[in-house]
């Protein structure tokens, strides 16, 4: 017998033991296979019980309290923002009237204010706006790595200047766009389909995937975010020695009240940055 | 439990019921998953915890492209893992917790015996995992604690259904050498 036929027939009694049949009503079905069955089985059968384990009932109440809290701050925040009550094309609209009333020397200045700045609402929005167009989640990722390089220039700009309470408000902004980025790339890695190989022995690890039949090929479209996902991580492994590097640089200039606050903002962007690359591998 | 893509859809316009209702269904099997995955229960509450707080967030861009909701989720799972694990490779890494077990039957009929035998099981089972592959450790967490199916543990892993058998029928037979070692 093959083994993947053997791994069919185990994978088959497993989910009958789950479905609440007993070992002996499998083995009865496969008298040949059953010697070699049943310690497999047994085993998984230990593997279940023992995995069973149950969150502490305090801990549960917690994290439902804590979850149904941040829903319901998530669903008051959708309610007050202004965007989020019209469709994409209305946003746009309105955000290109804006932008038509104010001119399009505003716009380029917003574009390069820092958050000391009036027209900093005004770049934020912009932004909002353009992930909000952006139809890819690919896309959505490339742009939140510009962005995440934004906030660290506007960082190291506000710990220069000795304003603490900024450079903590941008610290959260870069995490939050970096946390976005992998949670977006790791989206896109489900949505790339899993080349279909034969099933094979046991075995540890399990080679490449075969080269691309011709007719694969022609979905070009899997092969087109492979590669926009590699040009992605030669970014984003750029500005995670960067970033971090540029902000170490401005913490030996920066005020001594600033200095924490820069620390922070220097350990959110390793982590941001280790976490991004790891959701791309 | 009611249609999950009707949930899905519901919960991204923000309706807190559906949310809620998939929050239920998955937050044992979730925590069941981390708790395996990194043997320290401290941990595994914080991040299972963090899992549906990213979810909240990045739920808006969730789609249906045959790409079970449960897959989405542990994925998110796998990255919250990853991540812990390579933050403590930086730090002092500590043993695996005596507690993971000790107060994990509190909504229990309190059984010493049982208690004592649950807390060896866990422990075994914590033990021999780490003898496996990384990949086997991922079939074993998703398919025994997750409790998914092979479909939905191989779009987690990106692998034809066919390997994951394989990787599972290997993790099962490694299991079986590590308990009887031990």
């Amino acid at each position: 017998m093959k083994n993947s036929e053997f791994e069919n027939i185990l994978d088959e009694c497993l989910e009958r033991l789950d479905r609440g049949e007993t070992l002996e009503q499998c083995l009865q079905s496969y008298p040949e296979q059953a010697a070699q069955l049943e310690p497999l089985l047994q085993m998984a059968q230990a593997v279940r019980k023992a995995s069973a384990i149950l969150p502490r009932s305090e801990f549960k109440a917690r994290a439902r309290y804590e979850f149904r809290s941040a829903l319901r701050a998530g669903a008051t925040k959708k309610r007050q923002s202004l965007f989020s009550l019209r469709p994409r094309w209305a946003v746009a609209l309105m955000v290109v009237s804006i932008l038509l009333i104010v001119g399009g020397g505003t716009a380029v200045a917003a574009s390069n204010s820092m958050p000391n700045n009036p027209l900093y609402p005004v770049k934020l929005a912009a932004e909002q706006v353009q992930l909000t167009l952006t139809p890819s989640n690919m896309g959505k990722a490339r742009l939140c790595a510009m962005l995440a390089d934004r906030r660290v220039a506007e960082i190291i700009c506000m710990a220069d200047k000795g304003d603490v309470r900024q450079v903590e408000i941008l610290t959260q902004r870069l995490d939050e766009r970096l946390e976005m980025l992998a949670i977006l790339v790791s989206v896109e890695k489900l949505e790339v389909p899993a080349v279909e190989s034969v099933p094979r022995a046991p075995t540890e690890e399990l080679a490449p995937p075969p080269a691309p039949s011709e007719e694969a090929r022609g979905e070009g479209d899997v092969y087109t975010r492979a590669n926009g996902r590699a040009r992605l991580r030669i970014i984003v492994a750029g500005c995670a020695c960067n970033h971090p590097a540029a902000l170490r640089a401005a913490l030996g200039k920066a005020p001594e009240s600033a200095k924490p606050a820069l620390r922070r903002a220097i350990f959110i962007s390793e982590i941001g940055y280790e976490r991004a690359l790891a959701a791309l591998d | 439990m009611q249609n999950e893509e009707s949930l899905v859809r519901r919960a991204q316009q923000r309706d807190e019921r559906a949310f809620a209702q998939l929050y239920e269904e998955y937050f044992d099997k979730i925590y069941r998953y981390v708790t395996l995955k990194i043997g320290d229960r401290m941990e595994a509450e914080d991040i299972t915890q963090q899992v549906f707080l990213n979810a909240i967030k990045a739920i808006p861009s969730f789609k249906w492209r045959g790409i079970p909701f449960s897959a989405w989720l542990f994925r998110i799972a796998h990255n919250q893992v990853v991540d812990f694990l390579r933050r403590k490779s930086k730090r002092a890494t500590t043993p695996l917790e005596e507690s993971l077990v000790a107060s994990n039957y509190d909504s229990q009929i309190y059984d010493p015996q049982l208690i004592a035998e649950q807390r060896l099981d866990i422990e075994r089972l914590l033990v021999a995992t780490r003898k496996l592959t990384p990949a086997q450790q991922e079939v074993i967490s998703l398919r025994f604690a997750g409790e998914l199916p092979i479909a939905q543990v191989a779009k987690i892993m990106g692998k034809s259904e066919g390997a994951v058998k394989a990787l599972q029928h290997s993790a099962i037979v490694a299991l079986r050498k590590a308990f009887s070692v031990a």
